[in-house]
């Protein structure tokens, strides 16, 4: 992303100098709109010939629903865009690719409305929060969070609260609040690998049992409850079972269907740019 | 006294060095690779003179130096940092101590086998506008006497002088803007370049060629979709076949004794809606026995007819001389994208026997032919169908190896699914055409996968070895009774190749995506293989 402001912050010096020299004066507005391009190929009609295309030129690395694919490595577009904050920064990434990686330009001869129906697809996948009203009370959520939730037991928001789960600082971003709701109802549901225990048998047969850090082809890092850090090699223990399912209660009978929806309200508002 | 004739040396030989410098670049001399020297190439193990090491492509080397009992003994003697990142999915060769390296996106080095620093470089330019499926990348070269030849990106097969760098002829195999691109190392069959061709999600229609090695003059085509005047045509409904697919985007094998070319095809076009194809799709998804002369087709043998799911044959087709039930029989050996292994008699295209190596659920068996007997409802749909193997296989274009000292065969598998979904797409020059697409439906940590050694005379997988989560990388087997392979997670290994026991592991930090290879130098063996955008080789401890 730095490389690519950098790029255009030069342009515009340049094309801001051109002018300068060409007018006399400092035209700094007229290069300011140049450059903050807005996407006028955004209408329902536009997200439905972008999804189409999509499909076609996209769907093989990202995946149909566009959640990326691990073949590939191409990421999760439903999301925050990483290496992109703007709509002329999304569409620069299909115009130009991205330098050294599988992700290739369109070719050169694709017409711009047709980028920028991309552009419009990828944005209707993310959910606008200016467009959803939630019954619960974001402040009522934080306070069950760190009180009658326990929630901060396991979980970190802006650097406090335990380790046990994961860090829900900018969860907003990441999920929706059908999936926070479900996160917390029915957490089996879907279960991030990084989150199943690991029950390892030692070969003198003591068990650890811990949450599963990383594991690969000949390695094996866990956590346990003490939040101690246990590393092995597959090839020094006997044995090692994975459960997949979550370590997190489901909180359909400790909380109200009320407190739930303040908690999906707090959590909804943890965003980067809140 | 000595050591005053060691300084003068030295002294003498920077010399020579910075006086090298100031020339054009070259490589010392080589004895020039003939054709005789190609098809007994494993009788020079110090050399690696084809991208699967011999022309039966068992990717095993004679080269026994390194063994099980001092396999821990490896460490890293040089690496080479290719400039363009990307990933590396090349098999260097070596020559008498030379070592010929293809980068992404479509350039050639030349270095010194014993420490990495290079000779000559040579980079072909390449239009912007490719149209590609699957990243920039480039698996290898072949050579005869001093000449490499290289695919390239843009769908051109070149010539360079493997002396300096200097290319001596470009011929353009097909036209770029059309689909049409080249990935894969060419085989030399006598005095021809013979190379296949990429474009399978493009419509292209697919082929094998032969190239004049001095000239670069077109020798024969054979398309891989049948057309008008092959009876085969009638397995496309309509026209169909004129955008049928099935390219040739991996490298062939060749039987000297019998004359013929092995290749395989890749899948039909659209990928995923078989609607507009209906028919067996004739050759896709095939082994073909082409004559070396000629290119005619003597036989072939489909794995996967009327193909929806993506499943190219586009595996190196292996080659071996095995006991089959009781008797002395030519084979070919083929771990295929469908998760099915076959063993093909391999003068004849006769189906000897056929069973599942991974994970499948879209076929109840193989019949009496070898043709799968489809269970219902596996076909793409709208809403979306959840099939196994997953949309990159069972296994895939990464090299397997046989071992003739443990007779087994060597494949890395993978036990996956996707969901599979057709759509409705017209075709357009230039311009992707793969009818549907697929969804992952859980993360990739939950699927198993392994090295499988699997025994040729019966289909029974002896033993297996999990990798976590899965391999991309090609496996070499070696006369030292071992087996090298990497992972995705950045593990380059090496395993007891008669039972699958971990002898030796090192992490490279990066996705290895090629196949290892080896060779020796003033009688020390080396170990070559490149992961992320690095080449290794490792030797034993001094
Ligand atoms: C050959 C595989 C492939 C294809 C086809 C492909 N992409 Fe990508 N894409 C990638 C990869 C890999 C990355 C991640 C690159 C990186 O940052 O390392 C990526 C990144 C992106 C990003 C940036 C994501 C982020 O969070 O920063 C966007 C946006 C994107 N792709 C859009 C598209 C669109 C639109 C298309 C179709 C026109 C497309 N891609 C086709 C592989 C692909
Ligand atoms: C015993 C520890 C523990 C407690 C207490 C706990 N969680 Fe969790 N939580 C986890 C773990 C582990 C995961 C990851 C596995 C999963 O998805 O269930 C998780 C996942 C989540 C997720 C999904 C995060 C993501 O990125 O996908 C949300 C949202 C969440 N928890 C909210 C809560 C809330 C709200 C509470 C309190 C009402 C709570 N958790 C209490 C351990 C805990």
């Amino acid at each position: 992303m730095r490389q690519t402001y950098l790029f255009y912050w030069k342009a515009n010096l340049l094309t801001g100098i051109l002018l300068a020299l060409g007018l006399g004066l400092l035209n700094q507005p007229a290069v300011a709109q140049e450059h903050e391009e807005i996407n006028l190929y955004n209408t329902a009609v536009d997200v439905r010939v972008g999804g189409r295309y999509f499909q076609r030129q996209c769907s093989r690395c990202h995946g149909a629903d566009a959640k990326g694919t691990d073949e590939t490595g191409a990421p999760d577009l439903t999301g925050t865009i990483s290496r992109a904050s703007t709509d002329f920064g999304i569409y620069n990434i299909i115009r130009k690719g991205i330098q050294g990686t599988a992700m290739l330009p369109v070719p050169a001869d694709t017409p711009d409305p047709k980028v920028w129906q991309l552009v419009a697809y990828i944005n209707s996948l993310r959910i606008n929060p200016a467009n959803i009203d939630l019954t619960g009370s974001p402040d009522a959520g934080q306070s069950l969070f760190t009180s009658k939730g326990s929630c901060s037991d396991c979980h970190m928001i802006g650097g406090t609260g335990g380790r046990r789960g994961p860090d829900l600082s900018l969860v907003g971003q990441r999920l929706d609040p059908d999936e926070l709701k479900i996160a917390m109802t029915n957490p089996d549901e879907l279960v991030d690998p990084r989150w199943w225990t690991m029950r390892i048998t030692q070969k003198n047969g003591s068990v650890v049992e811990g949450l599963r850090m990383e594991e690969d082809t000949f390695s094996l890092r866990v956590i346990d409850e003490n939040a101690d850090l246990w590393s092995f090699r597959k090839n020094e223990i006997q044995s090692y079972e994975r459960v997949e399912t979550s370590t997190m209660p489901s909180y359909t009978q400790t909380l109200t269907e009320g407190e739930i929806d303040d908690l999906v309200a707090y959590l909804f508002s943890l965003r980067k740019d809140n | 006294m000595k050591r005053l004739l060691t300084l003068l040396l030295i002294s003498l030989a920077t010399v020579a060095l910075a006086q090298d410098l100031n020339d054009a670049p070259v490589t010392p001399a080589f004895s020039p690779v003939t054709w005789d020297r190609l098809v007994n190439a494993s009788d020079e193990p110090e050399n690696w003179l084809t991208y699967s090491g011999t022309q039966n492509s068992q990717r095993y080397t004679r080269l026994d130096q390194v063994d099980i009992s001092n396999v821990t003994d490896l460490e890293l003697k040089w690496s080479y940092q290719i400039p363009v990142i990307d990933r590396a999915e090349t098999t260097p060769l070596v020559v008498d101590g030379i070592m010929f390296i293809t980068e992404s996106p479509s350039n050639v080095v030349a270095v010194d086998a014993v420490t990495g620093r290079q000779y000559w470089r040579y980079d072909y330019e390449l239009p912007e506008d490719l149209r590609i499926c699957c990243g920039r990348n480039n698996r290898g070269v072949a050579i005869l006497g001093e000449t490499l030849y290289m695919s390239t990106l843009d769908a051109h097969l070149v010539a360079i002088d493997a002396r300096t760098g200097n290319l001596r002829w470009d011929t353009e195999v097909a036209d770029y803007a059309k689909g049409y691109s080249k990935t894969a190392a060419p085989i030399i069959v006598k005095d021809m370049v013979v190379t296949g061709i990429a474009g399978g999600e493009f419509g292209i229609r697919g082929f094998i060629d032969a190239y004049d090695a001095a000239t670069g003059e077109r020798r024969w085509r054979t398309y891989t979709v049948a057309g008008p005047g092959d009876p085969n045509v009638s397995s496309w409904a309509d026209d169909s076949w004129k955008i049928g697919g099935a390219p040739t985007w991996i490298t062939g094998s060749y039987d000297a004794d019998l004359n013929l070319v092995y290749w395989g095809t890749g899948n039909p076009a659209p990928d995923y809606n078989g609607d507009v194809r209906l028919g067996d799709n004739l050759y896709s998804d095939s082994a073909l026995a082409l004559n070396g002369d000629t290119g005619e087709i003597e036989w072939h043998f489909q794995f996967t007819p009327h193909d929806e799911h993506d499943w190219d044959a586009i595996q190196i087709p292996i080659l071996a001389d095995i006991q089959f039930q009781g008797r002395q029989r030519k084979v070919m050996l083929w771990a295929n994208r469908n998760a099915f292994f076959y063993t093909i008699d391999r003068a004849t295209g006769e189906f000897l026997l056929g069973t599942p190596f991974a994970k499948q659920t879209w076929a109840s068996g193989l019949d009496s032919k070898g043709r799968p007997i489809v269970l219902p409802g596996v076909s793409p749909t709208y809403e979306g169908v959840l099939v196994s193997p997953s949309i990159g296989g069972g296994t895939n274009w990464y090299s397997p190896a046989y071992s003739p000292k443990t007779e087994l065969f060597y494949v890395n598998s993978y036990d996956g699914e996707h969901k599979y979904i057709k759509r409705d797409e017209e075709y357009e020059e230039g311009q992707r055409f793969t009818g549907g697409g697929f969804e992952s439906v859980q993360p990739i940590d939950n699927y198993y996968s392994a090295i499988r050694a699997i025994d040729p005379g019966n289909g029974e997988i002896k033993w297996e070895f999990p990798i976590q989560p899965r391999s991309s990388a090609g496996i070499m087997a070696t006369s030292g009774g071992l087996l090298f392979s990497g992972s995705v997670d950045g593990y380059f290994y090496a395993l007891d190749a008669n039972n699958g026991r971990e002898l030796w592991h090192i992490s490279l930090g990066a996705r290895v995506h090629s196949a290892p290879m080896s060779f020796a130098v003033d009688g020390k063996q080396f170990i070559s293989v490149a992961a992320g955008n690095v080449v290794y080789t490792f030797g034993l401890k001094e």
